[in-house]
């Protein structure tokens, strides 16, 4: 049933629906994580170089038919060395950049759930993931699909989507909640309500918790987000004064957390845009310029200019590898899992199954985690961040996306597919707290596939934090 | 690069300074109960601390006397190896976390890891740790013998000693090449850069302010 929000069919903000409008953008940016999260453990980051330099060699090797070769031994073993190490430096890169957009949505996230806790509270993200696959943005006109998939350029196709600083060509299908054409617009309206109605520090409530700055919640980089160039220096995908959490107690914070969300998104004007050819949206691979950046000392791409940014290079790569060796050699097949597109755990056998679900607990926790720093005082708020929520996406929800695409199964089709991570919602019962249903569930995936094993000391290491503030005992201890 | 050679470009592990430490020919069988927990090599606060219970001197430890795997994983104060992980605070301050679960990230720390956020970015992490140690000797009025290394323990060695050293992370080994660089190389441009620019590291380090 539509809520009275929806059924109203609103087309703009007020004060009457800033709340409800606020927690449309909580669950925009929840919406994109899993697609981003899918594609980025989908891409091998460290693949075996040796095995791809063999392999294009023979491959060019192979090019030297009868009395006409292309290529001397030497010849074949230099070609193969360098596109080996642009394989390197590609996965590599593509992995750092997807994650550095990972870690900005959930700093998004909280951005705009500090905005409404300041200002009406109750920011909700226990299960507000897309339930049904492919999913599609709330509000967003025109409309298009968002995919749990692998790394290619299609998906990079559908980044460049949710994250476009221009109106996407299409037709506009009337969503049911608020109606915008970019995610920037949507900021917009909810900005131009807070101008206008919000200028008074009372409509602030600053008595509520909220996740501040400069605890290192969301750092804007980390081993993770950079990547090495061809001769193995390192460089980082994101800069270091691109933004952080904003305390949101005014109405010049809470425009601030908005635009920096605007901003980290999707640059500021006179960036990189869909390039309009026939009524299509078509990428643009000319250099950036000024705006395509979103911090001070433009070291860092907004995220539709990180994402145009790969796109081009893949492409780039691909018509390489077509000019070399036509459809007999696919680069993608050297770093990237073979996912199918927004499979669900109910499509996997037993095994794979158990350690999904497993998966799939440990990351609705993160948002159970979340939620909860929005009803706890400061030192327990870290507690829950710092060993909670970075300990599972690091080193549980990290390690068993890892094992994943290791574990192998047949698709409804009969082709032999590696698992992928489904980020599905988990819907944890009552009757227990989360952190004991999710001891079970690794005690079920461990009894069946040892591999998992080895997590054990981390899973009973999680903070103990009830799935609502009302369900905690007295006196419950967080860290137990 | 022979075999005996370490990841900063100089040969065996004795020709660091400090004349021939007695590596144990069996690690395993020799590894003593520590009597100090400290994140790696020359940052040991008594003579007997390091994990062979061979060291002569405050800061001469040979080897971390605990090892933990990352960020968050650590289980006493001190224990924080930094880098890789950890916001600009924390990556300021190598091996002096303030308690269990806040250390940036692995011990040991290997000579070729880097600071990933702040004043440091970039740069050795063993040699703002063992900066940060001397002062707090220093600080305690006790005096420190040279490393055993003077950069750090070097990837490729903490490799050979244990078998399996592993930092964390995704993107690929810190002491790595695709075929157009010479990791040793590498790693040696990187730590003196870091030597060169350190007492600004330290200083603009103690300007990061942690509001923790």
């Amino acid at each position: 049933m539509l809520s009275t929000f929806l059924a109203s069919k609103p087309n703009e903000v007020t004060p009457s629906n800033i709340g409800e409008a606020l927690q449309q953008a909580i669950e925009i940016e929840i919406a994109t994580i899993p697609v981003y999260l899918s594609t980025y453990y989908s891409i091998n980051r460290t693949p075996d170089q040796s095995a791809i330099e063999a392999k294009l060699k023979a491959a060019l090797l192979a090019k030297n038919t009868g009395t006409a070769q292309a290529y001397t031994e030497q010849q074949a073993e230099e070609k193969a060395k360098d596109l080996s190490a642009q394989i390197m430096v590609f996965a590599n890169k593509a992995g750092a950049s997807i994650l550095s957009v990972v870690i900005e949505e959930m700093l998004h996230m909280s951005l705009s759930s500090n905005v409404k806790q300041a200002l009406v509270g109750k920011p909700e993200l226990v299960n507000k993931g897309p339930n049904v696959w492919p999913a599609y943005l709330a509000g967003h006109e025109p409309q298009f699909p968002i995919n749990r998939a692998k790394l290619s350029q299609d998906q990079l196709y559908t980044f460049l989507q949710i994250e476009s600083p221009a109106k996407l060509e299409g037709q506009y299908k009337n969503a049911n909640a608020l109606p915008y054409t970019t995610i920037g617009d949507f900021y917009d309206m909810i900005q131009g309500c807070i101008e206008k109605h919000f200028s008074d520090a009372s409509c602030y409530d600053t008595s509520r918790p909220q996740l501040v700055p400069k605890m290192g919640y969301y750092a804007q980089n980390d081993i993770d987000t950079l990547y090495y160039d061809k001769a193995h220096n390192p460089k980082f995908e994101n800069a270091e004064d691109s933004g952080d959490l904003v305390h949101v107690v005014d109405q010049q914070s809470a425009l601030a957390a908005l635009q920096e969300i605007v901003e980290q998104g999707e640059g500021h004007e006179g960036g990189h845009k869909f390039k309009v050819v026939d009524g299509v949206d078509c990428v643009d691979c000319s250099p950036f310029t000024e705006g395509s950046f979103d911090d001070k000392d433009r070291s860092e791409l907004a995220h539709f200019d990180k994402f145009n940014e790969l796109w081009c290079e893949m492409q780039k790569m691909e018509e390489e590898y077509k000019t070399l060796f036509g459809d007999s050699v696919d680069p993608k097949s050297f770093y990237v899992f073979d996912f199918e597109d927004n499979v669900m755990t109910a499509d996997y056998p037993d095994i794979i199954q158990k350690v999904s679900t497993l998966t799939n607990a440990v990351y609705s926790y993160l948002y159970v985690m979340t939620q909860a720093c929005y009803y706890a005082e400061k030192n327990t708020q870290y507690e829950i961040f710092m060993f909670g929520i970075h300990k599972s996406m690091m080193w549980i929800l990290g390690s068993l996306c890892g094992i994943l695409p290791s574990m192998k199964y047949i698709d409804s089709k009969g082709f032999e597919r590696s698992a992928a991570p489904t980020f599905e919602n988990y819907a944890f019962n009552t009757a227990s707290s989360p952190k004991a249903q999710i001891i079970a569930l690794f005690n079920e995936a461990a009894a069946v596939y040892p591999g998992v094993a080895y997590l054990k000391d981390r899973i009973h290491d999680l903070p103990n934090v009830p799935l609502e503030p009302y369900l905690a005992k007295p006196a419950q201890p967080i860290l137990a | 690069m022979s075999k005996d050679q370490n990841s900063n470009g100089c040969s065996t592990p004795s020709s660091h300074g400090c004349g021939t430490p007695s590596t144990p020919v069996n690690p395993q069988t020799d590894v003593l109960v520590p009597k100090e927990l400290h994140a790696c090599m020359g940052l040991n606060a008594c003579k007997g601390h390091d994990r062979f219970g061979t060291n002569d001197c405050a800061g001469m430890g040979y080897c971390a006397t605990q090892k933990h795997v990352c960020h968050t994983l650590n289980n006493c104060r001190g224990q924080g190896g930094c880098g890789l992980y950890g916001d600009a605070a924390e990556q300021c301050k190598p091996g002096e976390n303030e308690c269990a679960f806040q250390g940036s990230c692995a011990t040991p720390i290997q000579a070729e890891r880097i600071s990933t956020m702040g004043a440091n970015t970039g740069k050795s992490v063993w040699l703002l740790a063992r900066d940060l140690f001397e002062t707090r000797m220093e600080n305690a009025k006790r005096n420190v013998g040279p490393s055993p290394m003077e950069n750090g323990p070097p990837e490729q060695w903490l490799k050979s000693l244990d078998g399996g050293y592993d930092s964390c992370g995704n993107s690929g080994d810190k002491y790595c090449t695709f075929g157009f660089n010479n990791p040793a190389e590498t790693a040696n441009e990187m730590i003196e850069r870091s030597r060169e620019s350190l007492k600004e590291t330290v200083e603009k380090c103690a300007c990061t302010k942690d509001d923790k």
